[in-house]
C-alpha cells in the first residue's frame, strides 16, 4: 500500500465575516500518498488555497483533523509549525514571491540557510536544483533581471533544493503563457518522477490539470470528485 | 544565519538604506560635536579658572560670602605661618580683597580691589606689571571687560577710597599700568588689581588676606584658623551647576536629532509592514519562525545605525580633526557675554567613553524603534501577508 503522507479528516474551515463566518471547507475527507502529482481543481472561492495552506501548516482547521507527515497541523505551537515547513514542504505561488534583494542563487539557498546547512553543501544542493530547472546561468541575476517564466522556475528550485517530501503549488502557471506552463509543468513532473517528492496542485489551468495524475474537484468547499488520470 | 539575511536586506535595500545610514551618520556627528563641545568648553574654562583665579585649590576667609557685599569689608585673616614658606616658593599666592569706589573723571565706580603680590607667578595675573611706577601713582591693573564698563585706558588716572579696618576711608591715586585680556569675567568684571602690600597697607590691615590660591591641593588638609579649604568640586560648583541646567537643553537638542533620525528607521521599518508583507508570509511559508521575522527586522534597524557609526568616522573625522586642532572660535561679540571659555578657541577633545556613550544610544534607540513595527509585522498571520492583507 501507498505511503501517506498528508491524511485530511473531516476537516472544515471557517472564517470570520461581519454576519457570521464563512466557512470555506465543509467536511473533507482526502488522503495523498508519497510521490503524488496531485491538483485541487475548481473555480475560484471553491476553497483551493486554504485547502493548501491548512495541509502546509499556514492555517489551522476550524474542526476535524489534518496529519501532514505524521504531525497533527492543529496541535502544532507556531514554532513546530515553521520547522515542519523548513524540514518538509516546499511552496510555489502563483506570483512566484521570490525575494527581491537577494539573487537566484541566494533566493534558492534561502530555505537552506533555515535548515543551517554549511555552505559546502549549500552550494552544491543549489547547483543541482538549478540544474534541474535549468538556470545555472542566472545564478547572479535578480528577480526583476528575470521573465515570468525564469521566475517560477527559481520558484521551482526554492521548493526543490532540500529535497522536500511535500511540495504544495497554489495556482503555478496561472501568471505564465502557454511554452512557459508546459515548460514548469514538465520540470516538475520530472522531478516529481526522480526525486518521488508529492506535489500538490491548487489550479482551475486545463494544461496543467492534463498534467496530473490524480484530480480532485472541489466545489464550494465540498469535494465534488477524486479521479485518478492516466496517461500523465 | 538572521544576521546575514538583516545584511543582505539593507545592502540589497541600496539607496533607502544609504539614506537612512547617512541621517543617522549626521545625527551621531550633530551628537559627537554637541557632547564634546560640552566637554571641551567645561575642560577649557576649569583649565582657565583654575590658571587665572584658582590654583588647583583655595584657602578662604570663613567670614567671605561671595553673594554677601556687607561681608566683604571685614572678610580677612593674618596670612598663616605655615603658607608663608610656600609663599615664597611660589607654590602659593595670598589675595586680599576689599570693595571700594573709584573716581575716574569725575564718575564714580563701585569696585572690588584685590591684592596680588607683585612677583608672584602662580596665576596667570600679569601681577608683575603692578611694579611700573609712575611717581606718586600706585600701578594697578585691570581687564578688558572692566576697561570697556568704566571707559579707562592704559595710563589713566584715578582715585580710590576704601574703608580701612578702622572704618576710616582712605584713598589713593591709581594709575592703569595695564589692561589684561583675560578669558576668565570673574578676574576682570569691575575688579582692580594691585599690589598686595599696597593694599594692606591702605587698608590698615598689614599680613591679611582673604584667599590663597594653591598649587598643591595636598596643602587642604592643613587646619588653618579662621580658613576652610574649598577643593575643586567646591570651587567649580556653580560651573558645574551651570553645566547641569545647559545638560537639560542638551538633552533636548538630542531628543530633537534622536527624533529625525529615527523617524528614517521607523519609516522603513514601519513601511515595511505594509511594503514587505508578502515577503514576510514568503519567509513565513518557507520555515522561518515568528521569532526569527522579529529579530530579522529588529536587526534591520540596528545594524543601520552600526553601518552609521562607519560613516560617521568617515564623514566626521575632518570635522573633529579640525576642531580639535584649531578649536572651535566662537562668534565675535560672545567674548563680551562674560561667560568663561568664550575668549579662546575651544579645542575639542572626543574621549573614548563619550564617543562609546553616543554610539551605545543611538544603537539602542535604533534597535527599540526597529522592534516596535517589527512586533506588528510578527503578529502577522502568514495567510494574510500573503494574500497581502495587513493585520
Amino acid at each position: 500500500m501507498q505511503e501517506l503522507i498528508v491524511t485530511v479528516k473531516g476537516m472544515s474551515k471557517a472564517f470570520p465575516t461581519g454576519e457570521g463566518e464563512f466557512l470555506a471547507l465543509k467536511n473533507i475527507d482526502l488522503e495523498f500518498g508519497k510521490g503524488e502529482f496531485t491538483g485541487i481543481v475548481g473555480p475560484s472561492g471553491s476553497g483551493k488555497t486554504t485547502l493548501l495552506n491548512v495541509i502546509g501548516s499556514l492555517d489551522v482547521p476550524s474542526s476535524g483533523e489534518v496529519e501532514v507527515l505524521g504531525h497533527k497541523v492543529s496541535k502544532l505551537s507556531a514554532r513546530q509549525s515553521a520547522e515542519l515547513r523548513s524540514q518538509h514542504i516546499g511552496f510555489i505561488f502563483q506570483t512566484y514571491n521570490l525575494l527581491p534583494v537577494y539573487n537566484v542563487f541566494e533566493n534558492v539557498e534561502f530555505p537552506l540557510l533555515l535548515l543551517k546547512l554549511n555552505s559546502e553543501e549549500r552550494r552544491k544542493l543549489v547547483n543541482e536544483a538549478l540544474e534541474w530547472v535549468g538556470l545555472t546561468d542566472k545564478i547572479k541575476s535578480r528577480p526583476a533581471q528575470l521573465s515570468g517564466g525564469q521566475c517560477q522556475r527559481v520558484a521551482i528550485a526554492r521548493a526543490m533544493v532540500k529535497k522536500p517530501s511535500l511540495v504544495l503549488a497554489d495556482e503555478p502557471t496561472a501568471n505564465l503563457d502557454t511554452e512557459n506552463s508546459l515548460h514548469i509543468l514538465k520540470t516538475m513532473r520530472e522531478i516529481n518522477l526522480k526525486t518521488g517528492t508529492s506535489f500538490i496542485f491548487s489550479t482551475h489551468d486545463q494544461k496543467v490539470i492534463d498534467f496530473l495524475t490524480r484530480v480532485i474537484k472541489l466545489v464550494d468547499g465540498r469535494v465534488a470528485a477524486d479521479d485518478l488520470q492516466t496517461g500523465a | 544565519m538572521i544576521f546575514r539575511l538583516a545584511l543582505r536586506n539593507i545592502i540589497g535595500n541600496g539607496w533607502r538604506s544609504l539614506i537612512n545610514v547617512f541621517i543617522i551618520a549626521i545625527v551621531m556627528i550633530g551628537m559627537i560635536f554637541m557632547e564634546s563641545m560640552y566637554h571641551s568648553w567645561t575642560l577649557l574654562a576649569k583649565t582657565q579658572q583654575k590658571e587665572w583665579e584658582f590654583g588647583k585649590g583655595m584657602f578662604r576667609v570663613n567670614s567671605y560670602d561671595p553673594f554677601d557685599a556687607f561681608s566683604w569689608d571685614k572678610s580677612f585673616e593674618p596670612l598663616p605661618d605655615e603658607l608663608r614658606p610656600v609663599i615664597e616658593r611660589q607654590e602659593a599666592v595670598p589675595i586680599l580683597f576689599s570693595p571700594g569706589v573709584i573716581y575716574p573723571g569725575g564718575r564714580m565706580i563701585p569696585c572690588m580691589v584685590k591684592g596680588i603680590p607683585a612677583d608672584q607667578t602662580l596665576l596667570n595675573i600679569p601681577s608683575s606689571r603692578l611694579v611700573e611706577r609712575t611717581p606718586g601713582y600706585t600701578p594697578a591693573i585691570i581687564g578688558q571687560t572692566m576697561a570697556k564698563s568704566s571707559q579707562l585706558e592704559e595710563g589713566d588716572i584715578l582715585t580710590l577710597r576704601i574703608k580701612d579696618v578702622g572704618n576710616a576711608f582712605n584713598t589713593l591715586d591709581l594709575e592703569i599700568v595695564h589692561i589684561m585680556n583675560t578669558p576668565v569675567p570673574t578676574v576682570d568684571g569691575g575688579i582692580i588689581w594691585m599690589d598686595l602690600s599696597t593694599l594692606q597697607e591702605l587698608k590698615q590691615a598689614p599680613s591679611m588676606v582673604t584667599a590663597i590660591a594653591l598649587q598643591d591641593p595636598s596643602l587642604g588638609v592643613l587646619s588653618l584658623p579662621g580658613f576652610h579649604y574649598m577643593d575643586e568640586k567646591a570651587l567649580f560648583f556653580d560651573l558645574d551647576e551651570m553645566m547641569k541646567t545647559e545638560t537639560v537643553q542638551k538633552y533636548i537638542t538630542y531628543s530633537l536629532l534622536m527624533f529625525l533620525a529615527m523617524i528614517a528607521i521607523f519609516d522603513t521599518q514601519a513601511l515595511a509592514v505594509f511594503k514587505r508583507r508578502k515577503e514576510i508570509g514568503t519567509l513565513t511559508a518557507l520555515g522561518m519562525s515568528q521569532r526569527q521575522i522579529t529579530t530579522m527586522f529588529t536587526l534591520e534597524g540596528g545594524l543601520y545605525s552600526l553601518f552609521a557609526i562607519g560613516m560617521t568616522a568617515i564623514l566626521g573625522t575632518p570635522m573633529f580633526w579640525y576642531f580639535a586642532t584649531t578649536g572651535y572660535i566662537m562668534p565675535e561679540g560672545y567674548d563680551s557675554f562674560g561667560i568663561l571659555g568664550f575668549m579662546e578657541p575651544i579645542k575639542m577633545s572626543y574621549p573614548p567613553l563619550m564617543l562609546l556613550q553616543v554610539f551605545s544610544f543611538v544603537v539602542l534607540v535604533s534597535v527599540v524603534v526597529s522592534w516596535i513595527p517589527a512586533r506588528r509585522i510578527a503578529r502577522m498571520k502568514a495567510t494574510d501577508a500573503l494574500r497581502g492583507k495587513v493585520v
